[in-house]
């Protein structure tokens, strides 16, 4: 028996090897990019055109796609997926901010920025309407644009002089903290390096911020979040290479402008030689160089310290609600309790468990410092309570009533039958499917990135952003969670082997 | 085997509904104690839902139902303490099957404080040298057969002392070669005086061992009387009818 599971295993894992040798095989064949058909602003329209969800430059392409012209506009959460999906020829240009462009095209050898540009912009600072901070920080930014300051931070990141003038905090901010909002995938505004967020605008806040004596915290987020964040207050202030426009002016006010962008149209480069490097190169970009496996192990660490703890939350709200619903099927009480229990698991299943977590940090926890692995804990627990409780009330139904009315026939009160009787069959039971449970909840928090926690997804999502490689950061993550499901899928059903043992003495 | 005047059953005027289905359509009677009584009739006619309602498994629709002192049938009563002292031994046995024999028969009484846990393991070897089952003590019920399962069954019920056992067709779900096993126990129990009421189709068995006999058809009590006149000269044509059918 015991060998004959272990043969299957392997036979398992080498069909899964299989699989994954043909897709790399496949992925590294490299299927011939399409040209380059964008060769001047006027070629956009009509085309299939990229940009990230939120921006100017989403706003700017959306007149395109209603005025016949019969333009495509594909939006991304992020600057670095657009530019992929560009190399990989999935879309036919990228419309995005002047500096951003130049860092992609200087980083693929593939890619080039048309010399046309679009319209010009303003990036400011978004603030909560009427946050008395905006003037402080107005004044601080005259100061810092008046002592050359600016222009040396500007001139860090972009033009000849790159990485020539670091900025050097020297200050402990002692007027307490301030919280900045950003999405790290806009290089050289903001990025990752080092594990850090980096960029014109980490220095500038830390500038503005060592003039003022704040001490400077920086949370990445979606760009589409940044905004919604500043205004219900979860964060001090937005700074994310954010132009100034009339939508966004409804929901926050704007400092006086640090820099000036424009539009500017990234395209494929048929001139370049398809630049491709080796698997190992690759291999080694995407995981050794910089550490940069410490993003997906921190992530892991995130992950595995959300599920455990949701798992718990999860099981303790399952059951009390479950054994809730039941009593009531039993004995018709508590009846308001149980309507409640109902409710609840109504709504909790009648809702996307990424709706529930964006509620429950930008809503509920709208005005409360709470950490995000609080809330990712909180809303994956209350998200899956409801699926076990579900579990262990069909697990509690599936007992023929013949065990009820036995014990109950003895004189045993219905906790005690409950309790000695029913549940540890129950249980039993639905061990399996709590199991199932369990490996759903693990790959749940996959989503966890959308309130900007570093989970493991988003450490392999910030690789990606980093190197533009999509295989290895996205074959390690699901290779990481696949080995934790199997593990655990393991682990349950030797506990399941050793509780049906003993019942066959 | 002697049944005295001492009364510990009285039923009055006992319906049941299930819905528009009405089951019991007034039953009275008194239950004496050492009565050894059997409970036959058609299949649905309610000698189950009978048995069911005097320990309350059923919510009588109407009428009254008294053990001792207790008045079952008022919600305000502590049914657990009736069914302390009112034993059930079911058809299809129901054993608990997370735990041993012994587990199954020691669980009531150590858990309503009735014993310790000592006095309970002395009582659950008593029992199961009873009914010749000392061996299987750590056995789990998947592991015993059905006569076997049944003889635990009686083993627990036991173990509470009760007053009155009921019987709901004890033997029905055994193989024929087990029916014995179990109606030599319950012919026992009878011998030494304890009360029964059994719902059994067994003719033979009903005729041996019980002090009354009961026909139930279409919800009352059709015919009763000890089991000489009963069997050997009934009164009404259905009971002829049903005894010609079974005999």
């Amino acid at each position: 028996m015991k060998k004959h599971s272990g043969k299957r295993r392997l036979a398992k894992f080498g069909t899964l090897l299989i699989v994954l040798t043909c897709v790399l095989s496949l992925a590294a064949c490299g299927s011939k990019v399409k040209e380059n058909t964008v060769l001047s602003a006027d070629d956009v329209a009509g085309k299939t055109v990229g940009v990230q969800l939120g921006t100017t430059g989403d706003t700017f392409v959306s007149d395109l796609e209603t005025d016949g012209s019969n333009t495509k506009v594909e939006r991304f959460n992020k600057g670095a997926d657009a530019v992929q999906a560009l190399k990989q020829g999935k879309i036919d240009c990228v419309i995005i901010d002047e500096q951003p462009a130049l860092k992609f095209a200087g980083s693929n050898s593939d890619l080039k920025v048309l010399d046309e540009e679009y319209a010009d912009e303003e990036y400011a600072i978004a603030f909560a309407k009427g946050n008395s901070l905006r003037m402080e920080i107005d004044g601080a930014l005259e100061e810092l644009k008046s002592d050359g300051t600016l222009d040396k931070i500007l001139s860090n990141y972009v033009g000849e002089e790159i990485g020539q003038h670091p900025y050097v905090s020297e200050n402990n901010g002692s007027k307490g903290t301030l919280t900045m909002a950003t999405n790290a995938y806009f290089p050289p505004y903001e990025y990752y390096d080092n594990g850090k967020v980096t960029g014109i605008d980490a220095d500038i806040a830390q500038a503005f911020c060592d003039k003022l004596g704040y001490k400077l915290v920086i949370e990445d987020m979606e760009f589409d979040s940044i905004i919604t964040a500043v205004s219900t207050g979860k964060v001090d202030f937005g700074m994310a290479g954010m132009s100034v426009t009339e939508e966004r002016k409804q929901n926050v006010d704007f400092s006086v402008s640090y820099a000036q962008s424009k539009q500017s149209i990234l395209v494929r480069d048929p001139e370049a030689a398809a630049a491709a490097s080796s698997f190992s190169a690759k291999f080694k970009a995407d995981f050794l160089d910089d550490a940069r496996y410490n993003y997906i192990l921190k992530g892991l660490v995130n992950t595995l310290i959300i599920t455990v703890f949701a798992a718990l939350i999860g099981i303790v709200i399952g059951f009390v609600t479950a054994m809730i619903r039941s009593a009531y099927a039993y004995t018709g009480k508590p009846k308001f309790l149980n309507l409640l229990a109902t409710l609840y698991i109504t709504i909790i299943r009648g809702t996307p468990t990424m709706v529930q977590l964006l509620i429950m940090y930008y809503v509920i926890f709208a005005s409360v410092n709470a950490s995000k692995i609080l809330v990712a804990v909180l809303a994956f627990g209350l998200n899956s309570g409801a699926y076990v409780s579900e579990i262990f009330r069909s697990g509690i139904m599936s007992i023929d009533k013949g065990q009820t009315e036995a014990a109950r026939s003895l004189g045993l009160p219905y906790g005690k039958t409950m309790r000695f009787v029913i549940l540890p069959q129950a249980f039993k039971n639905v061990l399996p499917a709590l199991a199932n449970e369990a490996i759903v909840l693990l790959k749940e928090t996959s989503i966890s990135g959308y309130i900007g926690l570093n989970d493991m997804t988003r450490g392999g999502d910030i690789i990606r952003s980093i190197t533009y490689d999509a295989m290895f950061p996205l074959f390690g993550v699901a290779l990481i969670y696949l080995v934790l499901v199997v593990v655990l899928s393991g682990l349950v059903s030797k506990l399941e082997r050793r509780l049906r043992a003993n019942e066959r003495k | 085997m002697s049944v005295s005047n001492e009364v510990l059953l009285t039923v009055t005027g006992l319906e049941k509904s299930f819905g528009e289905n009405k089951v019991l359509k007034g039953i009275t009677t008194e239950v004496k104690k050492g009565e050894v009584i059997s409970i036959i009739g058609p299949s649905g006619c309610g000698k189950s839902t009978f048995l069911r309602c005097l320990n309350r498994l059923e919510e009588a629709t109407e009428g009254e139902i008294k053990f001792r002192d207790y008045t079952v049938t008022d919600k305000s009563v502590n049914i657990n303490e009736v069914r302390e002292k009112v034993g059930m031994v079911f058809q299809h046995f129901d054993l608990f099957p997370n735990m041993t024999v012994k587990q199954n028969i020691m669980l009531a009484p150590v858990q309503l404080k009735l014993m310790s846990v000592e006095e309970a393991d002395k009582r659950a070897n008593e029992l199961l040298t009873r009914v010749g089952l000392l061996d299987k003590a750590d056995s789990y019920p998947a592991m015993l057969s059905g006569g076997q399962q049944q003889r635990i069954a009686i083993a627990r019920c036991m173990a509470m002392n009760p007053e009155i056992i009921l019987f709901d067709e004890p033997t029905s779900a055994l193989d024929p070669e087990m029916v014995g096993e179990v109606l030599h126990i319950i012919e026992e129990l009878a011998e030494e005086g304890m009360t029964m009421l059994i719902v059994t189709h067994e003719m033979g068995f009903a005729r041996q061992v019980s002090t009354r006999c009961m026909f139930f058809n279409e919800g009352v009590i059709e015919e009763e009387n000890a089991p000489e006149e009963f069997f050997g000269n009934p009164k009404s044509n259905r009971l002829k009818d049903f005894l010609s059918k079974v005999l």
